[in-house]
């Protein structure tokens, strides 16, 4: 019923091309997130599923129709936008039931679906509200609730919490998980914030440039990246890129030289054997880097730069290098700018990439 | 006063001592003229030849009656295709948009002796183009200067053509203050295009087609350049007199200064009263 899948499917603005070719396929009923740096082209495609804009090449379907060329009221979904596009001059109530109005639906089933939508987002006391007289956080409800009067197949969301403060976007996260669970609905969002991204998806989108680098649950991105991009854009802090050089190969562990760090050895797990003197990347999660004492697979960095989070402190080091390091530490500690520490690193943890940014496994 | 005030009065004072003479001053005093009988020296205080004369004056009646006309016939008439031609204009199939906007906008700042002789020229009765085009399709020639109807048709016509784009750039400011968003929220409602002009984009428009209103309601009320120069002072026999020409017939051919003064009057307490109507017929919900 509500699977949206993409072949091909690219958007040129004139000469620009800034989608290319992208091929996707989501199930009914889940939930996909869109995320990657601003630019690159999420808005686009999500407005492009919607027929907001048309497709240069390639072809959509949404069900078993395809929608291509069809007209963006008729092709099953809804939209929520980033700046609410309520109807200004109109009421929350005449704001939700506008549509079916102007499309004749029945007086008495408009008004239920209004009810029903005002019930499920705690809106019943604002009706009779113009919208300049919401919060953002009522606005966005509202702008929830037209779409859901609509009962689309699929619900599209372009960044919809991104203009509420903290703790109310937190408030809406849960709010729109939970309809995603009562409705059933597919549902595909654009964001910026890893933590919509990682909490609210079945599968992340990442994008860049108008490509799709890769598709998968939270959990893979985060844990099996496919490319250095996906690795350093998925997880906050950022994951640890130090440069290095293969060596030896034994027992399924590739020894790296690590060129940024006093020329330490350190191993990590890799099937396929590199030849000696490979360029390398590792990755190396904040997380996953282990303060402890000397041996082998260590290295020693100077702190820079000391955040204490409470459970958590983050340490800077290298931030005036190249070759920047952040390492997270469990528990409470007391460490300070100037302090040396040993970094271990875990072979099982860390990854490698080739030097043009792919993964090697 | 505190030093910084007092050179900020000394700066503005050269304004507001012209402000003073020339605007303030005649506003009071043309008050007291009204209360004149001024038709012969001495100028003496007899309300009832001015204020009393206008309760029963035929030829005032014939000018608020003819200016009336235009208010209700013209206004309306220009504010719609002032309002379509903003639609077009904001359209972005349109190519050159800019040119076409100074285009449409080109009247307002052409002298109003020069267009009022375009105006004569292209409906003469003889060789006009308007006649000649009328004539070239089959239909008879009209007499633009002489028959009643047709003279004030033309007036109309030709205030329309003046201000028809002024207006149409004010609405469509108004246009692109709607976000466009709004409308696309509209489209995957399933709102057709009509539909969304009627029920989103008028409704949006409404504060400012009101401001338009209340200009051009005070602009009517004010009308004398067109029936003084094309239909050669109100003519035919007074079917295009208007307030305002009849006023300036009263005060500066008759130099009857103080009936002038209560016309003048009337003519601002109806503009008054007539925008304070529109004002609040469009009055936003709250
Ligand atoms: N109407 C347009 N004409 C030309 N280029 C456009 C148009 N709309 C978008 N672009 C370009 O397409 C690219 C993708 O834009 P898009 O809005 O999809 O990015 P985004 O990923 O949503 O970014 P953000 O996170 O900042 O919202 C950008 O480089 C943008 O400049
Ligand atoms: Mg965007």
């Amino acid at each position: 019923m509500g699977s949206v899948s993409l072949e091909g499917v690219s958007k040129s603005f004139g000469a620009i091309k800034v989608i290319h070719g992208a091929d996707l396929d989501i199930q009914d009923g889940e939930f996909v997130v869109f995320v990657g740096p601003s630019g690159c082209g999420k808005s686009t495609l999500l407005r492009m599923i919607a027929g907001l804009e048309s497709i240069s090449h390639g072809s959509l379907r949404i069900g078993d129709r395809l929608v291509t060329d069809v007209e963006p009221g008729d092709r099953g979904i809804s939209m929520v936008f980033q700046s609410y596009a309520l109807y200004p001059h109109m009421d929350v109530t005449e704001n939700l039931s506008f549509g079916l109005r102007m499309n004749g639906n029945k007086a008495a089933d408009t008004s239920e679906r209004v009810r029903g939508a005002a019930s499920v987002l705690q809106l019943d006391s604002l009706l009779a509200r113009l919208p300049k007289q919401l919060s953002g956080g009522q606005r966005q409800r509202v702008a929830i609730g037209r779409s859901i009067v609509r009962k689309p197949q699929v619900f599209l969301f372009d960044e919809p919490l991104s203009n509420l403060d903290a703790e109310l976007r937190v408030q809406m996260r849960v709010e729109i998980a939970r309809l995603h669970h009562e409705l059933g609905a597919t549902m595909i969002y654009v964001t910026h914030d890893q933590t919509e991204a990682m909490t609210l998806a079945d599968r992340i989108v990442v994008l860049r440039a108008g490509h799709i680098e890769q598709v998968g649950t939270p959990l893979a991105l985060y844990t099996d990246p496919d490319n250095q991009f996906v690795a350093g854009f998925i997880g906050s802090p950022r994951m640890n890129f130090l440069t290095g050089e293969a060596r030896g190969h034994v027992d399924g562990r590739q020894a790296v030289v690590l060129s940024g760090q006093g020329d330490a050895v350190v191993e990590v797990a890799l099937s396929q054997p590199l030849p000696s003197g490979t360029p390398v990347s590792l990755g190396l999660r904040p997380e996953h880097a282990q303060v402890g004492s000397p041996g082998p697979g260590t290295f020693t960095t100077t702190i820079d730069v000391v955040e204490y989070l409470g459970a958590t402190s983050y340490l800077y080091s290298g931030t005036t290098t190249k070759e920047p390091l952040i390492v997270a530490r469990q528990g409470v500690h007391t460490d300070r700018a100037g302090d040396q520490v040993v970094v271990g690193v875990p072979p099982d943890k860390a990854i490698l990439f080739a030097a043009d940014g792919t993964r090697l496994r | 006063m505190r030093q910084r005030t007092q050179t900020a009065y000394g700066f503005l004072s050269p304004y507001l001592l012209i402000f003073a003479i020339f605007w303030l001053w005649p506003i009071i005093h043309s008050f007291y003229l009204s209360f004149l009988s001024t038709r012969r020296q001495p100028w003496s205080f007899n309300p009832g030849m001015t204020w009393g004369r206008l309760t029963q004056d035929p030829a005032f009646y014939n000018a608020l009656w003819n200016t009336l006309k235009i208010l209700a016939i013209q206004v309306p008439v220009m504010l719609t295709l002032a309002t379509l031609l903003a639609v077009l204009l904001n359209s972005t199939l349109l190519r050159a948009r800019g040119l076409i906007r100074f285009a449409f906008f080109a009247p307002v700042v052409i002298g109003e002796a020069a267009y009022a002789a375009v105006f004569r020229l292209m409906f003469n009765d003889e060789f006009g183009i308007v006649n000649k085009t009328l004539e070239g399709i089959g239909l008879d020639a009209v007499s633009w200067f002489s028959n009643p109807t047709a003279a004030m048709s033309l007036i109309i016509i030709a205030v329309t053509w003046r201000w028809v784009g002024y207006n149409a750039i004010i609405i469509l400011s108004g246009l692109q203050s709607i976000p466009q968003d709004v409308y696309e929220a509209a489209t995957l409602d399933r709102v057709s295009p009509r539909q969304q002009f009627l029920y989103i984009t008028l409704p949006l428009l409404k504060p400012v087609i009101v401001f338009c209103l209340v200009l051009s309601v005070i602009g009517s009320m004010q009308l004398f350049a067109e029936p003084y120069l094309i239909t050669n002072l109100g003519g035919p026999g007074g079917a295009t007199e208007t307030l305002g020409l009849y006023l300036y017939k009263q005060a500066f051919l008759n130099l009857n200064f103080g009936y002038a003064s209560a016309i003048a009057y009337t003519i601002a307490a109806l503009a008054v009263s007539i925008s304070i109507l529109n004002l609040w017929l469009g009055r936003e919900r709250s």
